[in-house]
């Protein structure tokens, strides 16, 4: 062999897919259902906390006690933070330019992100009040809700 | 008003991910030599004598370089097998192997190191045993990418029996 | 040990091929109250937490970030490892040693894999490397079998004598209430199940199962003082292989491989002779039946060669002299992230008195557990009843 050749470098490119199925869980559950058939937004409270947690979960995050108690929050919120997104990403689900934000639905200490819509980037503003847009034909996903408007 | 419910949700998603991995200075010169030459490189180890393949920069058991590159013969030595029952697909272009075919582990003349690959042999375990010769049979020049694959399987070398054995 | 390590409570899930019901998160925390109620602590207790199960066999990447509110960990300093199949006994083996270091006291250590929602297969292809092999990787199947191949070729150990092992492992795990794979096996049902590579059919491998284990490591101070039986980690040693050889497929291989090098230094850690009589149980890794062969050998419970002669005689059945797996073991339930934890955790129950009808007839007070991976690793783990022994 030559050990003097020199080669050009050797990339390999491949890929990965991978299919996944996630299941909600109890919780999960109770909050999808309701999502999609009552176009309700489900919390749960923990009261040794005081708080109401969204997502809904069988453990409190801070105090590990047991949850039990569904609470309904929003429909309506707070805008708490957003931005546009600008250039495209193929894992995007939705074409640029659109709008993010964290929305802090009423009763719920925490926020949801979801898309804000209806509004152009200039008009909004944190402290905004936005309501969502449910989807006509609701699937049991997070994006049975399309995206927050302002009320 | 919330309603509860024995409905067990489940959300189905896709990952689709796509990789550039880089060679590295070794395996480029491997790979090359295997896409454009049709040869099989691997480094030996001053040290210890291991002839290491996939060829890599140390010796994975001395942590010595290795910069000694010796060309391996096409035939080697099956050192274990088994014949696949259940469908096996090349990942990387996602067509099947219909079962059931054999595959086994061949140790090149003057490697240490063992490749894995289709045996093309028929898949009947009278006809195959450890230590059963195999020549590598390559796809043409025109067909080779630099990987594995670019071998097509090993063929057994013409003529031999299988060793007397009572069980 | 710098400070001695004592398991002091433990948990897991009744493992299944189906756990539909519940999210991963609610699926782990399951795992970890049990193991909390079993020590007798509470969460604010537990000074750190380690998570670890297959990488992305969940199809989500930082379940130590998504599944805080499930393991407790939230405001806690905790690790995430992800160490393949052995990950179960190495989270074991990390907490030991944040324990023995003298820097935490109370570490609760979590093993877990909700398989139903990954894609196994695609994963697992990416386990291979890219550059060399990954378009050529024959599934673990192909591995095992060829493992058997060699087996029976170089001793000439029978199908049969792989079906003795399925058998065992089944019918202990009948005895355990939270193994997946409760079946009545009798040897025809194994000799006539589907072959999937020659020579290793159906009921010769393991199930992919969803479940969870959480165990609670404490230092002596506190064992001591909280639990009526604490279980003691004596040592433990983990061993890395060279991936592109032959190691467990050639079965006369005179190379150190990776469970040859753990447990022969693990028994000089320990002044081990004779395994078979120092360890009064042992709880292996087998995601094969051949696997099991294996680990007779190279533990040296056995020679090599003498692993299918052990099965033939009924020396390691759970009444046996030399009783292996009691539980049921990885052929009988295989949640990944947790299936080495298991080990550790049945090894203990087992010294405890606790694994009810699995529990095996004699006084155990020393057992050791090993753990495997897909790339062959493994993490051996030696317990004890008490220190002085």
């Amino acid at each position: 062999m030559d050990e003097t050749k020199t080669y050009p470098p050797f990339l390999v490119n491949q890929r990965i897919k991978a299919n996944s199925l996630y299941y909600a869980g109890k919780m999960g559950s109770i909050f999808y259902v309701n999502l999609r058939d009552n176009e309700t937004i489900v919390g749960v409270h923990c009261p040794k906390c005081n708080k109401n947690f969204w997502p809904p979960r069988l453990s409190c995050t801070k105090c590990f006690s047991e949850l039990t108690e569904t609470v309904e929050i929003g429909p309506y919120g707070t805008v708490e933070t957003f931005t546009q997104v600008n250039y495209a990403e193929p894992v995007h689900p939705r074409k640029a330019p659109f709008v993010y934000g964290v929305i802090k639905l009423d009763g719920a200490d925490g926020g949801i992100t979801h898309f804000i819509d209806e509004v152009d980037i200039g008009e909004i503003a944190i402290g905004m009040r936005v309501k969502p847009v449910f989807a006509k034909d609701k699937k049991g996903i997070i994006l049975d809700i399309k995206y927050f408007k302002p009320i | 008003m919330i309603k509860t419910t024995e409905e067990q949700i489940s959300i189905p998603m896709v990952v689709n991910v796509p990789y550039e991995f880089a060679a590295g200075e070794y395996l480029t010169r491997g790979l090359s030599e295997l896409r454009d030459n049709g040869k099989f490189y691997a480094v030996k180890c001053p040290k210890c004598q291991r002839v290491q393949l996939p060829p890599r920069i140390v010796c994975a058991v001395c942590h010595v370089k290795n910069d000694a590159w010796v060309e391996l013969g096409q035939e080697g030595t099956l050192v274990g097998f088994t014949i696949m029952f259940i469908p096996m697909t090349d990942p990387t272009t996602g067509k099947p192997h219909e079962p059931p075919f054999a595959y086994g582990s061949v140790r090149l003349d003057g490697a240490t190191s063992v490749l894995d690959h289709f045996l093309h042999v028929e898949p009947d375990m009278e006809k195959i045993w450890v230590g059963m010769r195999f020549k590598l049979v390559l796809r043409p020049k025109a067909e080779r990418i630099g990987d594995l694959s670019d071998v097509m399987y090993f063929e057994p070398l013409p003529g031999q029996k299988r060793p007397g054995r009572t069980n | 040990m710098k400070r001695n390590v004592a398991i002091i409570g433990g948990g897991q899930t009744y493992h299944a091929a189906r756990r539909h019901d519940v999210d991963q998160a609610e699926m782990v925390n399951e795992a970890v109250r049990r193991a909390l109620d079993d020590a007798g602590l509470t969460i604010d207790e537990i000074d750190l937490v380690l998570l670890g199960n297959m990488e992305f066999f969940e199809g989500m990447h930082m379940t130590d970030c998504w599944l805080v509110h499930g393991t407790g960990a939230y405001g806690r300093p905790g690790l995430k490892i992800t160490t393949g199949g052995t990950v179960g006994a190495t989270i074991v083996c990390a907490g030991a040693h944040h324990v023995a270091s003298g820097l935490f006291d109370r570490v609760l250590c979590i093993g877990f894999e909700k398989q139903e929602e990954g894609d196994t297969g695609a994963i697992l292809s990416g386990v291979a490397s890219p550059l060399w092999g990954r378009s050529m990787a024959g599934a673990a199947v192909g591995y095992f079998a060829m493992l058997a191949t060699s087996y029976m070729a170089a001793w000439g150990a029978k199908e049969e004598h792989s079906a003795m092992v399925a058998v065992k492992a089944r019918q202990n795990a009948r005895k355990n209430k939270y193994a997946h794979l409760k079946i009545d096996l009798k040897m025809e049902d194994v000799m006539n199940s589907k072959m999937l590579a020659y020579p290793i059919k159906l009921h010769d491998m393991c199930p992919a199962s969803n479940g969870a284990c959480a165990v609670i490591l404490a230092d002596e101070k506190t064992a001591k003082k909280r639990c009526k039986k604490p279980v003691w980690i004596r040592a433990m040693d983990t061993a890395h292989n060279e991936q592109f050889e032959l190691d467990w497929r050639d079965v006369k291989t005179k190379r150190p491989i990776f469970s040859k090098v753990s447990s022969s230094r693990i028994y000089k850690k320990l002044g081990v002779t004779k395994p078979s009589e120092y360890f009064d149980v042992f709880e292996v890794y087998e995601p094969a039946t051949w696997s099991e062969l294996l680990w007779y050998e190279d533990l040296g419970i056995c020679g090599p060669g003498e692993g299918f002669k052990l099965i033939e005689k009924g020396m390691t059945n759970i009444d046996g002299p030399i009783p292996v797996n009691p539980s049921g073991g990885v052929l009988s339930t295989n949640c990944i992230g947790a299936s080495a934890m298991l080990r550790v955790w049945e090894a203990a129950l087992q010294i405890r008195g606790d694994a009810e009808e699995h529990q095996v007839p004699k006084d155990v007070r020393r057992a050791l557990t090993t753990a495997y991976g897909g790339t062959n690793w493994t993490v051996i783990t030696a317990l004890s009843k008490s220190l002085d022994e």
